[in-house]
C-alpha cells in the first residue's frame, strides 16, 4: 500500500515536472504545479505511514505508554500539513502574478516573457 | 690627482702631426679616386687652401645656438676620439691622453661628435640636414654592430679592454696580428669599416645629387673650417683603432703613416668600384654579410 | 537576550504593520526601521558577547523538549555575525527604499521584515525542516519584494524565479523526507550523527536523499549556468532589495550549504568545490560581456557566492583558518555588493558608462572603488587577507589547480570591475546632476565604512592569528590614506605635506637600510619627493591625486622595509593600486590603465602563487621570510623561481608582457609620467633583485631560467628600442624606450655576475634621473603646445630653452656617450660581459645600443629643432615649477657622470658577498676592472677643456655671424612655403621601417588581443543560454540536478 502510494506520488511530481516544462500558458504550468506539490505530499505520507498501525492520536483507544508502538510516525504528517501551507501560499502567489502579468503584458505564454536575457 | 702636465703639450703635438698628415693624405686619396676615374684630380695641397678660404670668409650667419655649437662638438669628438687612444705603441710622448679610459671610451666618444654635429645641422631647420642625418643614424645603427661585435671578440680574445694591452699582445711580428689570429673578428670589423667612412657605397647620407651634402648643407666658412678639420682628424682616428685592434699598432710615426694609409685605401677602393645603395639596402647588406660574420667570431673565440 | 528576539520581534512587527491603517505608512515604516534596528541590536549584542568573551556557542531549544522532539537553534560567533550582516542589510535596504516601501505600504515593509526574519531563521536554526520552511518564506518574500521595483520586466523576473523555486522546494522536500527516514531525525547535529552511523544498506538511498537536499540548497546559491532566473532578479529587483537578495540571501543559503556539508561529510566537499569554481569562473566569464550594470552586479555576486562555495568545499584543509577565509570572502562581498547595488540606484542609466554621473562626487567615487577593492581582494580589505590565507593552504595542499582556476576567475572579475571604474571615472558626465538624498547615502556609507572597519578587524586577526602585519597599522599606508580626509586641502599644501612626509621617513629610517635598499630608498622617497616638486604647478585641489599618489609610494616604501612574503605582497599590490588610480587621471588613459591593472594584477597574482608555493615548500612557520627563498631546493625551487620572475617582469614591462606600458606611462599626466616611469618601474627591478639574491640561478627541465632571462632582457632591450624609434608621439616614444631600458636592466641582472648586477643599479640610478627629467620636459612642452605628436612641434628651442637643455643632456646621458653618466652604465656592461657564459644574446644588446641614437635625435630634433610653427611663436618656457625638478636632474646626472663612485662603491661591495669575483677598484678616481678602467674625472676635463678650447677659437675666428631668420638658408634660392612642409619629422626613419620594420609587428599586441577577445566570444556564446525563458531555466536547473549528480556518482 505504502509502495504504491509513494509510486503514485513520484508519478505525479513527474507529470508535475513534465507540464510545468512543456506547458506554455502559464496557468497550466501553475495547475502543473499543484499536481507536483500533491505527490511530494504523498510521498511524505507514504514516507510516514506503517503498516498495522493507527493514527498518531493519543486517546481512549491508544495510550501514551503503549503509543510507540501503537500508532505511525506523526512527524511527516505534520510535515505535510506545513508543506501544503506553504503550497498554497505559493501558488496563490504564483496566481497573483499571472494575474498581474496579464494586466501589463496582455499574455500568458511564458515564452513572451523573455525581456531579460543574457 | 698627480698629472703629467707635459702630456697636454704632448696632445697638442698629436693632433698638430695628425691634422697635417690628415690633409695631406685625404688629398692624395682623392686623386687616386679621380685618377681611376680618368680625371686629374686636386692638388695635394687643396685641404690647406680650403682651410685659408674657409677662415677667409667674409660673411657668416648663424642659425642659433646649437648650429653654432655643432662643429665644436664635431670636432671635440674627432679630436678626443684621438686623444684618447695612444697613437704610438710604447711612446710615452704619443700615449696621448689614454690614461682616462680604454677601448669603450673610445668606441663610445665617437657618437658624441656626430651627435652634436646633428643637432647642429638640425637648427638650421634645412630638411636636407635632417634627412641626411636619418639616413646617416639609420646606416651607422647597423653599419657598427659588425665592429662592436669584432670589438667584443677582440677584448675576449686578449681579455683585456685596454687599447695598449691589445696592441702589445700583437708584438710578435705580423703573424701575432689579430689579423691572423682572428680573422673573422677583422673580416666583419674591416666590412663595418666601409660604412663609417661616408664613401659609396655607404655615402647615401651626404648624397650629393640627392641632398646636396646632406646634414653641412647649411655650414659655411669658419664653421666649415673646422668640420673639415674633422674630416681629416676623425677617419685618421678611428682607423688608428682599427690599426691598434687588428693590425698590430704603431711603433712609429712612419708604421702609423703606412698603416692608417692603407686601412684607408681599402674604403676608398670599394668606394670606386661600387655604386651607392639605398639606406635600407645597405642596413639590410650589413645584416646579410658582415654581421653574421661578427656573430660567428664571438662564438668561436 | 534571547536570540528569539529576532523572531519575535519580526513576527510581532509584520502583524502590527498589517493592523495599520491606510493612511498610517509614516508610522509603519517607523516601526519598520525600529524593528529592524532591534534585530540588528540583538545580533550586534551577541557578537560582542562572543567577541568579547570568547564563550562557545549555545543551543535555544524551544516547545520545552530537547531535539529531535522540537526545533532548536543555535547561536554562536559565527551566527552572530552573519545575522547581524543581515540585519543590518535589512535595515539599511529598507532606509535605502523608503520612498518604495512607502508607496506600497505596510504590506511591502511587512514581507521585508519576514524576508530578513526568515534569513536569520536559516543562519539560526538547527531544523532541516524548519530551514525548509524559512527558505520558502524566502520564496515568498522575495517574490513579493520584487514587485517594490519600478522595472516593468521585474514582473517576468519574479514569475521565472518562482518557477524554479517551485522545483527547488520539491527536490528540498523529497530529499528531507528520505534522509529523515533513514536518520529517524529531522535536527542537523542529530542527522550528521546518524549520517556518520549509518547502515551501509541503506546509505546509498541516504545519499540519493543527501544529494536532493544539497543540490537544492545549493541552487538558492544561484549556481552556474542554472541561474537566469537570479540574474534576472538581480536586474530587474529594485536595487535596495538586490543588495538584499545578494548579500543577505546569498550569506544565508551559504551558511545553509555549510550545515549541509556537515551532515554530508567530506565525501561530498568536493561536490561543492566543483560547482563553486565553475560557478565563480563560469559567471565571472559571463559578466565580461554585461551592458547593464545591475546584471554585471548579478553575475558577479554569483561569482563570489561560487568563490565562497569553493571555500566551503575545501573546508577540510582550512582547520581553523576556514571561517576567517570564508568570512573575509563573504564580508566584503557582502559589503561590497550591497554598497553597489546602493549607489546604483543613484545612477540614472542603466549602462555602464552612465555611472560617469558620479564623477562630481568624490565620495561616491571612493565609495564606488572601495567596493570594487573588496571584491578584487585588494588589500587592506578582509577579502586581501583571506585570499592570503586561502592561496597558501590551497598549495599547502597540493592543490594548485584550483588556485590557478581561481585566480584566473579572479583576474577576469577585477578585470570587468576596473574598466567599469574607468568608465566612471573617464566617461563624459551627464548634464544633469545626480540626486543624492541622505536616507540613501547613509547606506553606502554604512557599507563602505563597514568594509573598511572589517579590513581593520581581518588585519587585527591576521595579526594575532599568524603574525602578520596589519596593513592599515603600517605608518605609510596610514599616512597614505589620511590624504584622503585632506582631500578638502589646496593642493599645494598637500604637496607640500607629502613631500614633507616623504623626506621626513626617509631621515628617519634611512640608517636601516643596507646599500642596495638605500638605493631604492634613496629613489622611491627622495627622489619621489624631488618628482613632487612638479606638482606644485597643479591649481585647485587635484582631489584623488594625493592619495593615490601617497599609496603607490607607501607601497613602494613598505616593499624595502618588507621582510616577509606578506608584507612584500601587500606592498605590491598596494603599490599597483596607488599607480593604477594615477595613470587613469590621465586624459586619454582609460583603456591603457585598464590594461596596465590586468597585467599588474596577473603578474600579482603569479607573485602570490611563488609565494605560496614557497611557503609550502619550508617547515610550516607563521611568516614565510624572503630570506628563505634561498633555502628552497628542488623540485619547487625554480617553479618559485618562476613564478616570481614572471610577476616582476611584468611591471619591468619585459617583452611579451609589455603592452601596457607605452600607453599608460604616454597618457598619465604631466608629473605622473616620470612617477610611474622614472620612480615605479623599479619596484619590478628591486623585486628581480631580491629574488635573484636570494635564489641565484635556478634550472627547469635542464634549461637554465637566468639565461632564459638573458635573452628576454635583451630581446625587450631591442625590440623596446625598435619601437620606440617608430612613435609620432613624444611620451609614447620615451615610453617605449623605457621598455628598451628596463630590458638593459633584466639583462644585466640575467647576467649573474657581479658587474652585471652594478650595471642593473647603475641603470636603476640613471633610468630614474633622465626618464623622470625626459618625461617632465616633453610633458612641459605638451603641456604649452597642446600636443604630444612630435611632428606637429619644431623649432621650440630659443622658446624653451631650458627644457631643451633637460632634453640634451637627457638624451645625451641615455644614450651613453661620454662624458655623462649613462657612460658609466655601458662601460660597466662591456666589462659585464666579458665575463659572462653567454655570448649570443649579447648580439642584440649590441644593436639596440646604436638604435637609442635614432629615437632620441628624433625626439629633440622634431620637437627643439627644425622649423618653428606658426601657431607655437608666442609660447612661453614651461611652468616653473616643472622646470625646477628638470634642472635638479640636470644637476644630479652631473654629480653622478663625475663622481659615480659616490654611490655605486658601496654597492660594489655589497654585491660582493654574493659575487666574490670582478669587484671594481675605486681607487682615486679611477674605476678599474679586471679588463680595463675608466676615469670619469678625467674625461669631463678633457672633453670639457677641449670642447672650450675649440669653441673659444670658433668665437674668435667667427665673431661677427649674423643671426638670421627662420627660412633664411640654402633652398634652391626659393623661400620654403610653409613651416609644415619644411620641417622634416613625420614618419623619420622611413627606410628604417623598411629594412626592420618586419621586427616591430604588433605580434604581441595582437596574441594579447586574441585572447581577450576569445573570453569575450566564448561569454558571448554562452550567454545564448540564457534565452529569458523561464522554462528554459527550469531545464537548465534540471540538467544542472542530473549533472552534478552524474558527477558525484562518478567520483
Amino acid at each position: 500500500m505504502a509502495y504504491i502510494a509513494m509510486a503514485t506520488g513520484f508519478l505525479l511530481v513527474l507529470i508535475g515536472f513534465y507540464g510545468a516544462l512543456t506547458q506554455r500558458n502559464l496557468l497550466r504550468m501553475i495547475v502543473a504545479f499543484t499536481i507536483a506539490d500533491s505527490g511530494v505530499n504523498i510521498v511524505i505520507v507514504a514516507i510516514g505511514y506503517m503498516r498495522g498501525r493507527t493514527a498518531p492520536i493519543l486517546d481512549a483507544t491508544v495510550s501514551a505508554a503503549e503509543a510507540v508502538q501503537r500508532i505511525i510516525d506523526p512527524v511527516p504528517q505534520a510535515l505535510v500539513l506545513t508543506a501544503i501551507v506553504i503550497g498554497v501560499g505559493i501558488t496563490a502567489l504564483m496566481l497573483a502574478y499571472a494575474y498581474r502579468l496579464y494586466e501589463r503584458k496582455h499574455t500568458l505564454d511564458i515564452a513572451k516573457l523573455t525581456d531579460l536575457q543574457g | 690627482m698627480d698629472f703629467d702636465w707635459m702630456k697636454i703639450p704632448y696632445a697638442f703635438l698629436t693632433v698638430f702631426i695628425v691634422v697635417n698628415y690628415g690633409f695631406l693624405m685625404t688629398a692624395l686619396i682623392q686623386k687616386i679616386g679621380a685618377r681611376v676615374g680618368r680625371r686629374y684630380g686636386i692638388p695635394i695641397w687643396q685641404n690647406y687652401l680650403d682651410m685659408i678660404k674657409n677662415y677667409g670668409l667674409r660673411s657668416s650667419i648663424t642659425h642659433g645656438a646649437m648650429f653654432y655649437l655643432g662643429p665644436v662638438f664635431r670636432l671635440s669628438g674627432g679630436v678626443g676620439l684621438l686623444l684618447f687612444v695612444p697613437s704610438i705603441y710604447g711612446s710615452y710622448m704619443f700615449s696621448n691622453l689614454s690614461f682616462a679610459g680604454d677601448l669603450i671610451l673610445a668606441l663610445y666618444f665617437v657618437f658624441f661628435g656626430t651627435l652634436g654635429m646633428a643637432l647642429g645641422a638640425a637648427e638650421s631647420g634645412h630638411p636636407h640636414a635632417a634627412i641626411g642625418i636619418t639616413r646617416g643614424l639609420s646606416q651607422v645603427s647597423m653599419a657598427e654592430l659588425p665592429f662592436g661585435l669584432a670589438v667584443f671578440s677582440v677584448a675576449l680574445q686578449y681579455q683585456t679592454l685596454s687599447v695598449t694591452d691589445i696592441v702589445a699582445a700583437q708584438q710578435g711580428g705580423m703573424l701575432t696580428w689579430t689579423l691572423f689570429t682572428n680573422p673573422l673578428a677583422v673580416s666583419a670589423a674591416m666590412l663595418s669599416f666601409l660604412g663609417s667612412m661616408m664613401r659609396p657605397p655607404f655615402d647615401v647620407v651626404i648624397a650629393p645629387q640627392e641632398i646636396p651634402i646632406g646634414p653641412p648643407t647649411e655650414y659655411h666658412s669658419s664653421y666649415l673650417a673646422l668640420m673639415q678639420t674633422n674630416r681629416v682628424i676623425f677617419p685618421v682616428a678611428k682607423i688608428v683603432i682599427y690599426m691598434n685592434l687588428f693590425f698590430g699598432g704603431a711603433t712609429s710615426w712612419p708604421e702609423f703613416f703606412l698603416k692608417v694609409f692603407l686601412i684607408y685605401m681599402w674604403s676608398a677602393f670599394v668606394g670606386v668600384v661600387f655604386p651607392r645603395f639605398r639606406v635600407e639596402q645597405s642596413i639590410r647588406w650589413f645584416l646579410v654579410w658582415a654581421v653574421p660574420l661578427g656573430v660567428l667570431s664571438i662564438m668561436v673565440v | 537576550m534571547n536570540a528569539l528576539t529576532i523572531f519575535a520581534i519580526g513576527l510581532g512587527t509584520a502583524f502590527l504593520l498589517g493592523l495599520l491603517g491606510e493612511r498610517q505608512k509614516s508610522l509603519g515604516y517607523m516601526l519598520t526601521l525600529a524593528a529592524l534596528t532591534f534585530m540588528s541590536a540583538v545580533s550586534a549584542s551577541w557578537l560582542v558577547v562572543f567577541a568579547a568573551t570568547g564563550a562557545d556557542s549555545f543551543d535555544i531549544f524551544t516547545a520545552g523538549t530537547a531535539p529531535p522532539f522540537a526545533i532548536n537553534l543555535r547561536m554562536g560567533l559565527i551566527e552572530a555575525a552573519l545575522t547581524l550582516l543581515i540585519n543590518l542589510t535589512g535595515l539599511f535596504a529598507a532606509m535605502h527604499m523608503g520612498d518604495a516601501l512607502l508607496r506600497l505600504g505596510q504590506r511591502a515593509m511587512a514581507v521585508l521584515i519576514i524576508a530578513i526574519m526568515a534569513l536569520c531563521g536559516i543562519v539560526l536554526t538547527r531544523d532541516i525542516f524548519n530551514l525548509f520552511v524559512f527558505f520558502e518564506l524566502i520564496v515568498i518574500a522575495t517574490a513579493g519584494l520584487v514587485l517594490l521595483s519600478d522595472d516593468d520586466s521585474a514582473l517576468a523576473a519574479g514569475f521565472k524565479y518562482l518557477i524554479v523555486s517551485q522545483f527547488i522546494s520539491a527536490l528540498l522536500l523529497v530529499g528531507i523526507i528520505f534522509a529523515y527516514h533513514a536518520t529517524g531525525t529531522l535536527n542537523i547535529d542529530g542527522m550528521a550523527e546518524a549520517a556518520a552511523a549509518i547502515d551501509p544498506s541503506v546509505s546509498g538511498a541516504f545519499a540519493i536523499a543527501f544529494f536532493l537536499m544539497f543540490i537544492a540548497v545549493v541552487a538558492e546559491l544561484k549556481p552556474f549556468p542554472a541561474n537566469g532566473w537570479a540574474l534576472d532578479m538581480y536586474e530587474a529587483a529594485h536595487p535596495g532589495f538586490s543588495a538584499v537578495f545578494s548579500a543577505a540571501s546569498g550569506t544565508a543559503a551559504l551558511y545553509a550549504v555549510d550545515k549541509l556539508l556537515q551532515i554530508g561529510g567530506t565525501d561530498w566537499l568536493p561536490v561543492a568545490t566543483g560547482i563553486g569554481i565553475v560557478t565563480f569562473v563560469g559567471a565571472n566569464l559571463l559578466a565580461l560581456p554585461q551592458t547593464n550594470d545591475r546584471r554585471l552586479l548579478g553575475y558577479s555576486s554569483i561569482a563570489q557566492t561560487g568563490l565562497i562555495l569553493t571555500v566551503l568545499g575545501q573546508q577540510d584543509i582550512f582547520g581553523d583558518d576556514y571561517f576567517f577565509i570564508a568570512g573575509g570572502l563573504l564580508f566584503a562581498h557582502a559589503l561590497a555588493k550591497a554598497g553597489l547595488y546602493w549607489l546604483s540606484a543613484l545612477v540614472a542609466g542603466r549602462t555602464l558608462p552612465d555611472w560617469a554621473a558620479l564623477q562630481s562626487r568624490p565620495l561616491l567615487v571612493f565609495a564606488f572603488i572601495s567596493c570594487v577593492a573588496m571584491l578584487s581582494g585588494l588589500p587592506p580589505f578582509p577579502s586581501f587577507y583571506a585570499k592570503w590565507e586561502l592561496a597558501h593552504l590551497l598549495v599547502a595542499e597540493g592543490r594548485s589547480g584550483l588556485l590557478a582556476l581561481i585566480l584566473f576567475g579572479a583576474l577576469v572579475e577585477a578585470g570587468y570591475l576596473f574598466r567599469w571604474f574607468g568608465y566612471l571615472i573617464k566617461r563624459a558626465t551627464p548634464a544633469e546632476s545626480i540626486a543624492c538624498p541622505a536616507h540613501q547615502l547613509l547606506p553606502i556609507a554604512a557599507a563602505v565604512l563597514g568594509g573598511w572597519a572589517l579590513g581593520f578587524v581581518w588585519g587585527e586577526l591576521s595579526s594575532s592569528y599568524f603574525g602578520r602585519t596589519n596593513l592599515l597599522l603600517t605608518l605609510p599606508l596610514f599616512f597614505a590614506l589620511t590624504f584622503l580626509l585632506l582631500d578638502w586641502l589646496p593642493a599645494w599644501v598637500k604637496n607640500t605635506l607629502a613631500i614633507g612626509g616623504m623626506v621626513a621617513f626617509f631621515s628617519l629610517t634611512y640608517a636601516e637600510y643596507d646599500p642596495l635598499r638605500l638605493i631604492f630608498a634613496v629613489i622611491f622617497l627622495i627622489g619621489g619627493a624631488v618628482t613632487l616638486l612638479a606638482s606644485y604647478h597643479a591649481h585647485g585641489r587635484r582631489i584623488g591625486f594625493y592619495p593615490a599618489a601617497m599609496l603607490m609610494y607607501a607601497g613602494m616604501i613598505m616593499l624595502i622595509r618588507a621582510s616577509d612574503s606578506f608584507g612584500f605582497f601587500a606592498a605590491w599590490e598596494l603599490l599597483t593600486v596607488g599607480s593604477y588610480f594615477l595613470i587613469l587621471r590621465g586624459k586619454h588613459s582609460e583603456p591603457h590603465a585598464l590594461s596596465y591593472i590586468v597585467f599588474s594584477l596577473g603578474g600579482a597574482f603569479l607573485i602570490l602563487a611563488g609565494f605560496a608555493l614557497a611557503a609550502s615548500a619550508v617547515p610550516p612557520a607563521p611568516t614565510f621570510e624572503i630570506a628563505q627563498l634561498a633555502d628552497l631546493v628542488q623540485p619547487v625551487a625554480p617553479w618559485v623561481f618562476l613564478l616570481l620572475a614572471l610577476g616582476f617582469m611584468t611591471k619591468t614591462a619585459a617583452i611579451g608582457v609589455h603592452i601596457w606600458l607605452p600607453g599608460a606611462h604616454a597618457e598619465a599626466e604631466t608629473d605622473v609620467s616620470p612617477m610611474v616611469s622614472g620612480i615605479l618601474l623599479k619596484a619590478g627591478l628591486y623585486g628581480l633583485f631580491v629574488l635573484l639574491m636570494n635564489m641565484g640561478k635556478q634550472s627547469l627541465y635542464g634549461v637554465e631560467l637566468t639565461y632564459v632571462m638573458l635573452w628576454i632582457g635583451a630581446i625587450t632591450a631591442l625590440l623596446g628600442n625598435l619601437m620606440a624609434i617608430f612613435q609620432e608621439d613624444a611620451k609614447r616614444l620615451l615610453a617605449y624606450s623605457s621598455i628598451g631600458q628596463m630590458g638593459y636592466a633584466l639583462f644585466g641582472l640575467a647576467l649573474m655576475n657581479h658587474l652585471g648586477w652594478l650595471m642593473a643599479l647603475m641603470f636603476v640610478i640613471n633610468h630614474y634621473i633622465y626618464k623622470s627629467m625626459l618625461f617632465l620636459s616633453v610633458g612641459g612642452v605638451a603641456k604649452r603646445t597642446g600636443t604630444r605628436e612630435m611632428f606637429k612641434m619644431g623649432g621650440l628651442i630659443t622658446l624653451m630653452p631650458l627644457s631643451f637643455i633637460a632634453t640634451l643632456i637627457g638624451i645625451i646621458a641615455v644614450s651613453g656617450v661620454p662624458p655623462l653618466s649613462g657612460f658609466g652604465g655601458r662601460w660597466i656592461f662591456y666589462n659585464a660581459i666579458l665575463t659572462a657564459d653567454a655570448r649570443l644574446p649579447m648580439v642584440l644588446i649590441f644593436l639596440s645600443g646604436p638604435i637609442a641614437f635614432l629615437y632620441l635625435f628624433r625626439l629633440i630634433h622634431t620637437i627643439f629643432l627644425g622649423q618653428l610653427k606658426d601657431e607655437h611663436r608666442r609660447l612661453k618656457e614651461a611652468p616653473f615649477w616643472i622646470i625646477l625638478p628638470q634642472m635638479i636632474y640636470v644637476a644630479l646626472l652631473m654629480v653622478v657622470a663625475v663622481v659615480p663612485g659616490m654611490v655605486l662603491r658601496h654597492v660594489d661591495a655589497y654585491i660582493s658577498q654574493f659575487f666574490p669575483d670582478g669587484a671594481l677598484n675605486w681607487e682615486g678616481s679611477t674605476i678599474t676592472s679586471q679588463f680595463g678602467y675608466w676615469n670619469p674625472v678625467a674625461i669631463m676635463i678633457i672633453v670639457g677643456v677641449i670642447f672650450m678650447l675649440l669653441f673659444g677659437w670658433l668665437l674668435f675666428v667667427n665673431r661677427r655671424a649674423q643671426k638670421v631668420k627662420q627660412f633664411n638658408f640654402v633652398f634652391s634660392a626659393e623661400r620654403p612655403f610653409r613651416p609644415e612642409t619644411t620641417h622634416f619629422a613625420w614618419n623619420f626613419f622611413a627606410p628604417y621601417r623598411k629594412a626592420m620594420g618586419f621586427l616591430v609587428q604588433p605580434f604581441v599586441t595582437r596574441f594579447w588581443a586574441a585572447v581577450t577577445d576569445l573570453l569575450h566570444t566564448a561569454a558571448d556564446i554562452t550567454r545564448r543560454l540564457y534565452n529569458g525563458n523561464g522554462q528554459t531555466y527550469a531545464f537548465h536547473f534540471l540538467l544542472f540536478v542530473v549533472a552534478v549528480f552524474t558527477f558525484r556518482m562518478g567520483m
